[in-house]
């Protein structure tokens, strides 16, 4: 039997390891050890069982016996009062904030999946206060709006799109872009001012942004001042909207004109000039720097 | 003082016992409230003679054979006409209970090349208990296996029919609403460890000679659990000391060591009779030597086992049963509650457990035969890490279960104390570190 030679106990025979302390048993050669009958018949599991504690437990259960106990209340005090046929959202207001509260007590305690379960909740809910009169229609603008907000708020703080911030852009964009499809579709029961308005507004965004990426990616480091930054985002901006402008201008009077977007397309221009001579002023004093002729 | 008549004879709807009454609303992850006695013998354990034991230690003690269930005001127990199940071993002890998987039984016989183990849920019964239907089983069991005809010393007696306080409930027999309620303590300190934990509980076991570590309880005139509790008291001051560097923020340290009361009151029942006695010391008021802690775990132990200071605290814990608006609340609002202020009203009053069920006596047929024997508690989220004492032949065992996957700090502690002592310890775990 070997001793522990930090902790001064006796180690069960075959041990490789001091259990308290850790530190290795080392023996002489030609005298190991073999390892006694195990404490017990299995090896101890890579991982334990898992499941939900007693606090959070409690609180769950607490909510499902509040929930049960005013679901009665309100649905026997609205039906003994005669208005038993209005009770449909009372009772479905109750169960869905105990959903909200069990979910948020139940599962994993991350930002992503509490965020993503709660946004779920609120669309199933949005869409429940709208067919309590067994018609669904506000709620087809309301709940997909939910599902909007969650791919700017939530999904970009996902794994999957940290991993792949391209594919997240252009799920968000997409998802964007089939939203403003859905509310044509519903407002209008078709895409009337998606393909002329919104289509092209989109693609104009999306070249503004792409030539001031590739602008700003040719940029030496690559070091883009923040001022830069700002001030591309304020043509991108100005020039979106004028581009709005002008598509809606076509689309409504069917004359393709700048009605009220005329300043914002100035200002853009003025900040784009800035811009570019910033940047010739900076490339023509590189040139003329020592630093710049010995490189 | 007012006397219950007690149901004697298992049949329909048998109620908890008292302090049975909480285990099952608390029953959850981190939380088992499952303990394990095993006896390890010389000879090879047979699955179908061990089936033949279990038999008939349901057959002498019927009250045993019930399930558990969950009724409109409170849990209760009935008759479980299913057969019992014998398991084999697994790789922890005293882990959560699969009712579902064990028949709905509250106890489960588990075996291994050597062993014979009872896991049993405290609704059922306590420590003594749990020993007691052990003993049973292995003398059944020998009996089978042709091995040798003995009964324990003290044990239930196979062929005697059942007395009628072994399934009585004590504590509603020395209730009285006239004395005055005990007081509740403040909160204790709690150790919360280092790195990670999930609900596999680790053991870690400590062997010592009895002769060693009575000499040195003698010496300082305790007795051997007092002397084990005033050494988990001060390793858990030595790792107070380091967790909180400012004296006066020192929370009290207190540890929860269940008395057997079957003594005391002289009723052999086979249901939990058991209280908690709660010792400890207060560090903010400065530095505990071992030899000041041993004195105040005597003193404090012995006025824990007054009869009138466990008459008031049965006082306490009968009379919040029978308070009107617990009594009649539904079980729906009753569990979440007890879950939510169990911690408020147990848990948070102490910084360990440590439970001894002391000298394990054998009969001389047994005695060359016994390889070991062991006592497991489930240990808790709040008291990671919870201790159980005992003895066989000339040995005692402390097995140490915890939560914690790394930290075996106050193990190390507890155990280098001892060596310090001058008492040998000898170690073995289920551990990854010595596989």
């Amino acid at each position: 039997m070997a001793y522990c030679i930090r902790c001064g106990v006796k180690l069960e025979e075959g041990s490789k390891a001091c259990p308290l302390c850790k530190t290795p048993v080392h023996l002489p050669e030609g005298m190991e050890e073999q390892k006694q009958q195990p404490l017990f018949a299995q090896n101890l599991p890579s991982k334990g069982m898992g499941g939900v504690n007693k606090t959070r437990k409690g609180v769950i259960e607490l909510i499902v016996s509040l929930l049960v106990i005013s679901e009665l209340t309100v649905f026997l005090s609205m039906w003994l009062s005669g208005n038993g046929s209005q009770s449909f959202i009372p009772l479905f207001s109750i169960a869905m904030a105990s959903l909200s509260l069990i979910l948020a007590f139940s599962v994993k305690p991350a930002y992503t999946v509490q965020a993503s379960i709660q946004c779920l909740l609120v669309a199933v809910y949005l869409f429940g206060l709208d067919a309590a009169d067994l018609k669904i229609s506000w709620s087809l603008i309301a709940s997909p709006a939910v599902g909007v907000g969650w791919l700017y708020f939530v999904y970009p703080f996902s794994r999957r799109a940290a991993q792949k911030p391209k594919t997240a852009a252009g799920v968000c964009l997409a998802g964007s872009l089939a939203y403003l499809a859905l509310i044509n579709l519903v407002l209008e029961h078709s895409l009337t001012w998606f393909i002329p308005v919104t289509l092209p507004v989109i693609a104009t965004l999306l070249v503004l942004l792409g030539l001031f990426g590739l602008w700003f990616s040719k940029r030496k480091n690559k070091r883009v001042p923040l001022a830069d930054v700002v001030l591309a985002t304020l043509v991108v901006l100005f020039g979106t909207i004028t581009s709005l402008d002008f598509f809606l201008s076509g689309y409504q009077l069917g004359v393709f004109t700048l009605r009220w977007s005329r300043g914002l397309l100035g200002a853009s221009f003025v900040i784009l000039v800035f811009l570019v001579s910033v940047s010739v002023s900076r490339r023509v004093r590189r040139y003329f720097t020592s630093h710049n002729r010995h490189t | 003082m007012k006397i219950r008549v007690q149901n004697y004879a298992p049949e329909g709807f048998i109620a908890l016992d008292n302090s049975a009454l909480i285990y099952p609303p608390t029953e959850a992850v981190y939380n088992a409230n499952t303990f394990r006695v095993s006896l390890d013998l010389s000879f090879t354990i047979k699955k179908e003679i061990l089936e033949q034991a279990v038999h008939d230690m349901l057959e002498r003690c019927s009250y045993a054979k019930v399930s558990l269930h969950a009724g409109f005001f409170w849990y209760f127990l009935s008759p479980n006409p299913k057969q019992p199940i014998v398991h084999p071993e697994g790789s922890y002890p005293s882990g959560r209970f699969s009712f579902k998987e064990n028949n709905g039984y509250l106890f489960k016989v588990l075996y291994s090349e050597h062993r014979i183990a009872l896991e049993c849920f405290h609704a059922l019964t306590d420590g003594s208990g749990a020993i007691a239907y052990l003993k049973l089983l292995v003398e059944r069991y020998c009996h089978h296996a042709d091995i040798a005809d003995f009964q324990f010393p003290g044990g239930l007696i196979f062929k005697a029919r059942p007395s009628i306080q072994e399934f009585s409930d004590p504590f509603q027999h020395l209730y009285d609403k006239t004395l005055p309620s005990y007081p509740k303590i403040s909160k204790a300190y709690h150790r919360k460890g280092n790195g990670s934990i999930d609900d596999r509980v680790k053991v870690i076991s400590a062997s010592i000679s009895t002769k060693q570590i009575k000499a040195r309880a003698k010496a300082r005139g305790i007795t051997i659990g007092e002397y084990l509790s005033s050494t988990y008291l001060y390793a858990l001051q030595q790792l107070q000391q380091q967790e909180v560097p400012v004296r006066r923020r020192r929370k009290p340290i207190r540890l929860s060591v269940p008395m057997n009361l079957r003594k005391i009151f002289g009723y052999e029942t086979m249901r939990n009779f058991t209280l908690f006695a709660v010792i400890g010391i207060e560090p903010a008021l400065g530095y505990y030597t071992f030899d000041e802690i041993a004195k105040e775990v005597h003193m404090q132990m012995a006025m824990s086992q007054d009869r009138k200071r466990l008459l008031s605290q049965i006082r306490r814990n009968v009379g919040g049963e029978r308070t009107p608006l617990i009594r009649f609340a539904p079980n729906m609002l009753k569990n979440p509650l007890f879950k939510l202020l169990s911690d408020y009203l147990g848990d948070d009053q102490y910084s360990g457990v440590i439970s001894n069920l002391g000298q394990l006596e054998l009969p001389p047929a047994l005695e060359g035969v016994i390889r070991r024997a062991d006592f497991h508690l489930s240990p808790g989220l709040l008291n990671r890490v919870a201790l159980a004492v005992i003895g066989y032949l000339d040995t005692i065992v402390v097995n140490f279960t915890s939560f914690l996957n790394t930290d075996t700090e106050l193990e190390r502690l507890f155990c280098t104390f001892m060596v310090e002592d001058g008492i040998e310890v000898t170690l073995s775990t289920n551990r990854e570190t010595d596989r």
